[in-house]
């Protein structure tokens, strides 16, 4: 039997909000929504960033890759990647590969530099004379080349964060490689900027170029159907911007402000239009005098 | 204090987590034996100490069951629709990484790990705080198909050294099944959103293992009432 409750039976829940209370409008749902689906890309980038890390620590493809000459399809790849990345994320990247065991640069294949013994501190001969720096800060990198490289790719990152990105900024990454002229053939991304001042190669890499630009372009077309590049934003909250701007009609003409009518030599006492009695010069016709109340009196 | 001079600080600290994590085990509910949860500092050394003596981290992992008790605790009761509901808690598997950087790697080593062994959930205990993607996957684990039912709890050497829940300050808690939950709420006109809520990040909270939606009835000591129960809604 369940126990017997000694209140009353009220009908009215507490819980239900009142109702004079404001009613919610449309404006306010826009905006709850406008701010949920912000959250919801954050969770998705944030996802993406996590899948990328972890497919970027077994980078790159081939163990004999040269990180100075990285395959077009790894370089497409680790670019295609890194348009999500903050600096931070580039960091944990790095960190992950470190405890990997492997160089910091993801399309580097060889394993991290060793220090030279397991102290804490090393001694290190620069330019500017010798620095203690931590033995983490050695070990790294395979080496000031892929030092170099990797952080060439990590001043390119934007600091915002993507979903609060609009579209088309910052959409590609460029690598520092060598022998770069080989290289931009290969690679799709400036490919079409260079095949108009240089029509006269073989067919075949014309063919190898052009399917490429082939690709390219379907990628593009994909994004745009994703709604990725376009100003993803601006499309979420179409309904926060009002396009129809309404003039101010005036009704009235307009007035100059009166001045102030009595006690006007007062005016520079006043605070706020109020002037406080306590300076204000004794009046006649006051009548809330301090002496005044026995004036009234009988007798 | 005599027979601690001839064991390594280290040896101690982990006779130390090594004993909270049996007694958390215990607490939780999982199959123990009291003599495993106060093993001496001269046993814990002969049997996990390296010739330097330091611990052997890797020989340290054990497993659970859990007992007919806890079993029922985690069963829901059954329903038209579900005649039999299976347990939702399994074997329990409990590991100590001796990595100095834990990462994406391990964790993931560890995740298949439980999955081959068919282990339902997961405790790995670390040396230092695992880095930030890491825990990213850890928050998500939950969901992914790719780990175990149960998730993965991860607890840092420093945070065990103690058992917090012997400290006097910290009141019992004992976690309420699903029908105790359903009378209570029945019990006070509630629905579980009144009820006060806990943190599932909480010290006590991640030391019982609470998932979201359970109930913990907390019993603390009054100087008016003697004692007095309250509840937390974890979340």
């Amino acid at each position: 039997m369940t126990p017997k409750s000694i209140l009353k039976n009220s009908t009215v829940s507490t819980n239900e909000p009142s109702a004079t209370s404001k009613p919610y409008t449309q404006r306010h749902r826009d905006v709850a929504l406008q701010h949920a689906s912000i959250i919801e890309e954050q969770k998705r980038v944030e996802k993406e960033v996590l899948d990328a890390i972890m497919t970027l620590m077994d980078f790159p493809t081939s163990p004999t890759a040269d990180p100075m000459r990285p395959s077009p399809s790894d370089a497409l790849f680790f670019q295609g990647l890194m348009v999500n990345f903050q600096p931070s994320d580039y960091d944990s990247l790095i960190e992950e590969r470190n405890i990997a065991d492997r160089c910091g640069y993801a399309l580097c294949p060889r394993p991290k530099k060793k220090a030279p013994s397991k102290a804490r501190k090393h001694f290190i001969e620069t330019d500017k004379g010798v620095e203690i720096v931590d033995r983490r800060t050695l070990e790294v990198w395979c080496s000031d080349d892929c030092a170099r490289r990797a952080l060439y790719v990590k001043v390119q990152l934007s600091e915002e964060p993507a979903w609060m990105r609009r579209g088309g900024v910052n959409d590609k990454i460029e690598l520092l490689v060598e022998n770069a002229e080989d290289h931009h053939k290969a690679l799709p991304l400036r490919l079409k900027q260079e095949a108009a001042p240089k029509p006269a190669k073989s067919e075949e890499e014309e063919d190898v170029a052009s399917a490429w630009a082939a690709r390219d372009d379907a990628l593009a077309d994909l994004a745009l159907e994703r709604g990725e590049k376009p100003g993803r934003l601006s499309k979420a909250n179409k309904d926060l911007l009002r396009t129809h701007i309404q003039e101010r009609v005036q009704t009235a003409p307009s007035v100059p402000p009166e001045p102030p009518t009595q006690l006007s030599g007062q005016s520079h006492m006043a605070i706020e239009g109020h002037i406080p009695r306590a300076d204000r010069p004794k009046d006649e016709d006051e009548e809330d005098d301090g002496t005044d109340w026995d004036k009234h009196l009988p007798g | 204090m005599d027979e601690r001079s001839n064991v390594s600080p280290n040896m101690i600290k982990m006779w130390r987590v090594y004993r909270t994590v049996k007694e958390m085990c215990m607490d939780r509910g999982y199959e123990m034996l009291k003599e495993d949860t106060d093993i001496s500092l001269d046993e814990f050394a002969a049997r996990f100490a390296k010739e330097d003596g330091e611990p052997d981290r890797g020989r340290m992992h054990f497993s659970c069951q859990p007992t007919e008790a806890m079993l029922v605790k985690y069963t829901d009761s059954p329903t038209p629709k579900n005649p039999n509901p299976v347990p939702q808690i399994g074997t329990i598997w409990i590991e100590f990484n001796s990595d100095d950087a834990v990462g994406l790697k391990q964790l993931r080593d560890y995740m298949q790990h439980l999955v081959n062994g068919s282990f339902y959930s997961g405790i790995m205990v670390v040396q230092k705080p695992m880095t930030g993607m890491a825990l990213r996957l850890l928050r998500g684990s939950a969901s992914i198909e790719e780990g175990p039912k149960g998730g993965v709890e991860v607890f840092v050497e420093q945070d065990l050294l103690v058992n917090i829940t012997k400290h006097e300050l910290v009141p019992k808690h004992v976690l309420l099944s699903k029908e105790e939950k359903a009378q209570l709420l029945q019990r006070y006109r509630l629905k579980e959103t009144q009820l006060p809520r806990i943190q599932v990040t909480d010290p006590v909270a991640k030391y019982l293992g609470l998932r979201r939606g359970q109930v913990v009835k907390i019993i603390r000591k009054s100087e008016t009432a003697g004692r007095y129960a309250s509840y937390r809604w974890a979340i």
